[in-house]
């Protein structure tokens, strides 16, 4: 287990570091620097090459990027130009609603595709099979921002049943906290569908073949013949079985899942990262979108690990490993 | 195998996308930025002149919708020729070379892999010009991770097979051997990803152009048709409506494809 897990380390480390790197040379990229867009246009050119020459800004860029990197790891992530907020407060008080929003994703999407792939995969090219594939071909393809507004169209314009933009109503906010809660949780329900739909088809589709390929193997026809009831196969043994490749899978399907639920929350105007995230791009607040981007490489490196150590909890291999 | 009818549809409304896309500029009559004087500058419902109605500008939608196909299959079509260009060459090269070569360009292709790509790409959209050929090599720049991956397990497979054996006994040169007999085998698994990858790129430039950052007005496509349709979707659905159904019915018709060669190729399928 210990080696396992320093070995994704090996892989989460630098893939952080591109993160800051491509980040900051992002930055370095956007027209103008931090001086230029701060300053009114009133100082003079010489005023403005001493204050450059005061905050680092004509040293070579390795030791730029050298001199941010310690301050990022210090935890000062710069100042929203927008906001005029430090970025970190403004990413720590948007953070809840964005991991709300992508647990609550992520439990529906499990809870679905599970059973879903391994009805599909039991009763291989039957009707059932047949319409569970469709639905996830369906999810597959759509583009998740217009499936969340025809979700708007219908469910909020047309029927009027849900809200369709924010976490809670404004005028609940200082009511009771049960009251609160169902209110978040009705709001949350519309973003929730349209990420599970977008999410859940390609986990269906792959608990599918695994089940097949599970069933097929000999040690399901040895359970068989010993009179085992064929939910008790499919429920304990094939599901083990598939669980544990689906965990990698999950740790790989994560920066989708993360980066398509920010422009879910922008459609929805869930006050996450996302919907900072997307407005700081579009007015160009570099300092915000450098931010939000490491923040959203360590949520997906978090979420890794935490999908290893799930493994290493469930592979029996490891566990006799450890006893012995 | 049979093949089956889902099949045929889904490639002959493929190949029909294709062909109006190609023709579309002969006819001139038919111009994606024409006012209807009719519809005042205003959103029409669907009606005998307009199938799909009129955007809030007054414009056709059905016309526009045949010009985003041209943009939507077209960026498909080169982000992926790119992403496959670079993953193949990629995973060739890994599994060429194998050892510590092979492991350190598979790692890199892991980080790649663990990036939020699609708010990368948004950024750079930000930042450099929103012109149709940069948003092409973008989308096809951060796509490769997947196809180098097949490319080099294939590569890895076939190495042991005795027709290379009886290659190099023949006394022919490692790089011959992989460029002139191992790259035509890997073409299987090389399709398959093709149809995903060029789906994906579609969403891609959808969400893009959907969000600003992509393909600009007043060149349609099917991501820019939708760009306000926040603000007109309550009065006027249909010009939400119609692009969307079309990048999904293609983005389907790509995936149904690709996975139907795939499992008329993977033998443990069809059984």
């Amino acid at each position: 287990m210990k080696s396992r897990l320093s070995f994704r380390l090996l892989i989460f480390i630098p893939a952080l570091i591109l993160i800051t790197l491509i980040s900051f040379i992002l930055m370095k990229l956007a027209p103008g620097d931090a001086i230029s867009s701060y300053m009114d246009p009133n100082v003079s050119i010489e005023d403005l090459a001493i204050l450059r020459n005061q905050l680092g800004l004509d040293q070579p860029i390795l030791i730029q990027y050298f001199k941010w990197l310690i301050q990022t790891l210090k935890g000062n992530l710069g100042f929203s130009i927008q906001h005029q907020q430090p970025v970190l407060d403004l990413i720590l008080s948007r953070l809840p609603a964005t991991l709300l929003l992508s647990i609550t994703s992520l439990v529906c999407i499990l809870t679905l595709a599970i059973p879903l792939g391994i009805i599909s995969g039991y009763l291989k090219n039957r009707k059932v099979d047949h319409s569970i594939t469709i639905f996830a071909f369906l999810g597959m393809s759509i583009p998740s921002f217009w499936l969340g507004l025809m979700l708007i169209l219908i469910m909020s314009s047309i029927l009027q049943l849900l809200p369709s933009s924010g976490i809670i109503n404004p005028l609940l906010i200082d009511a009771a906290l049960f009251t609160r809660i169902t209110d978040i949780s009705i709001h949350l329900i519309l973003p929730v569908l349209t990420i599970t739909i977008g999410g859940l088809a390609g986990l269906t589709r792959y608990i599918r073949f695994d089940t097949i390929s599970v069933l097929n193997q000999d040690f399901i026809t040895a359970l068989k013949a010993r009179g085992l009831s064929n939910k008790r196969i499919l429920f304990k043994h094939t599901l083990k079985n598939t669980l544990l490749p689906l965990i990698t899978l999950l740790g790989l399907e994560l920066p989708g899942l993360f980066t398509g639920s920010y422009i879910i929350e922008y459609i929805f105007s869930w006050p996450g990262m996302g919907q900072l995230g997307l407005n700081a791009v579009f007015s160009r607040d570099y300092p915000l979108i450098m931010g939000i981007l490491l923040f959203t490489g360590g949520l997906i490196i978090i979420g890794n690990l935490i999908a290893d150590f799930t493994y290493s909890l469930i592979d029996p291999r490891i566990q006799t490993k450890k006893i012995s | 195998m049979k093949i089956k009818p889902l099949f045929i549809t889904t490639l002959g409304f493929l190949i029909g996308l294709s062909i109006i896309a190609l023709i579309l500029p002969f006819f001139d009559q038919l111009d994606p930025n024409t006012f209807d004087p009719d519809a005042l500058g205003m959103a029409t419902p669907p009606n005998k002149n307009h199938i799909f109605g009129t955007d809030e500008l007054g414009r056709d939608i059905f016309i526009r919708c045949l010009y985003g196909s041209r943009i939507s299959l077209a960026v498909g079509l080169i982000s992926m020729s790119i992403s496959l260009c670079i993953g193949t060459l990629y995973g060739l090269f890994a599994g060429y070379f194998g050892g510590l070569i092979d492991e350190i360009m598979m790692r890199i292709a892991d980080i790649f892999m663990a990036l939020p790509t699609l708010f990368i790409i948004l950024i750079i959209q930000s930042i450099i010009p929103p012109s149709i050929t940069n948003i092409m090599i973008i989308i096809g720049l951060f796509g490769w991770m997947g196809v180098a991956r097949l490319v080099r397990a294939e590569l890895l497979s076939i190495k042991e097979r005795p027709f290379v054996l009886a290659l190099k006994a023949k006394g022919l040169k490692n790089r011959w051997i992989v460029f002139k007999h191992i790259l035509p085998h890997t073409r299987n698994p090389i399709i398959v990803a093709a149809m995903l990858g060029m789906g994906n790129a579609i969403l891609i430039e959808s969400v893009l152009s959907y969000l600003g950052l992509g393909v600009q007005p007043p060149q349609a496509s099917w991501g820019n048709m939708l760009q306000n349709s926040l603000h007109y979707m309550r009065e006027s659905p249909w010009i939400t409506f119609f692009p969307g159904v079309l990048i999904t019915l293609t983005v389907l018709s790509l995936n149904y494809i690709g996975d139907t060669i795939r499992s008329y190729l993977d033998p443990k399928e069809s059984t």
